[in-house]
């Protein structure tokens, strides 16, 4: 069974080989719906114009940071060593992992707070939520294993 | 397992990115222009008016995740990140800063880069 923990000022992600392998296939069949979703890559502005000189400075670099982050959670787990994070690298897998779940819940359809209650218990187990969720609960202990500030 | 009492870096590799840091380069850069563009017809003191930095609820971004977020950038401590997170969550919606133009876009597009929906508008 997985685990996270903090250890001192790194993040230490206790994980075999089947979970390394589960999340990394996760990793790769989500990252491509990551481009099409609108909630990884939100307006900054309501009117056009100014939206357009938004993404014009700003549109490229938010891309590339991404594309940084998934890079990073990627790597980190496809290796044999123990996974044991940096506070960067921590934020890194923060980041990717929240857009991971903005792009699935945005392709499933999951549009309004509650949309929990409108799939049964056995839904909830099984592909896709359960993947949803498994993402989810990495990044909550991820969260609860950074150092306090 | 290694000992992991002293801090060292990790064996993964962390992309290179700067994240915000670029961000913050090219919106400066290009602030100037912009408010040029945006400012004709205005006057000064609408112009100087500061603008609002505002987040949006979505139905799955955590809200353990959004808490660190506001504490990391806008240095908030736990109660007013939790306040804000909150009022985004309950509400719709929160203005998380105030602040002049070009710093607002940076803060826009650190919230991006983070996950968070977040949108600017005039004070």
């Amino acid at each position: 069974m997985a685990e996270i923990r903090g250890q001192g000022e790194l993040v230490e992600v206790l994980v075999d080989s089947r979970e390394r392998r589960a999340l990394l296939q996760i990793v790769d069949r989500v990252r491509p719906m990551v481009e099409q979703s609108n909630w990884a890559f939100p307006r900054a502005y309501e009117d056009d114009e100014l939206e357009q000189e938004f993404q014009r400075l700003a549109g490229a670099d938010l891309a590339v940071s991404r594309q940084a982050d998934l890079d990073t959670l990627r790597s980190c787990l496809d290796q044999d060593s123990p996974i044991e994070l940096t506070e960067e690298q921590t934020w890194s897998w923060l980041r990717a992992l929240n857009v991971l779940r903005l792009a699935l819940a945005e392709r499933l359809g999951l549009d309004e707070d509650g949309w929990e209650e409108r799939f049964s218990p056995r839904q909830h187990r099984r592909p896709p939520l359960a993947t949803l969720h498994l993402l989810s609960w990495v990044q909550e202990e991820l969260v609860a294993a950074l150092p306090p500030r | 397992m290694p000992s992991l009492g002293h801090p060292r870096i990790a064996p993964c590799a962390l992309r290179p990115h700067a994240l915000g840091y670029a961000v913050v380069s090219a919106v400066q850069e290009g602030v100037a222009e912009l408010t040029e563009t945006v400012g004709s017809g205005e006057t000064q003191e609408r112009r100087d008016r500061p603008w609002k930095v505002i987040v949006w609820n979505d139905p799955v971004t955590l809200m353990s995740y959004v808490v660190f977020v506001f504490r990391r950038l806008f240095g908030y401590d736990l109660e007013t990140a939790t306040r804000l997170m909150l009022q985004v969550h309950n509400e719709g919606r929160a203005v998380v800063a105030t602040e002049p133009r070009e710093r607002a876009e940076v803060s826009v597009a650190q919230l991006h880069a983070h996950g968070l929906q977040a949108t600017l508008a005039r004070d």
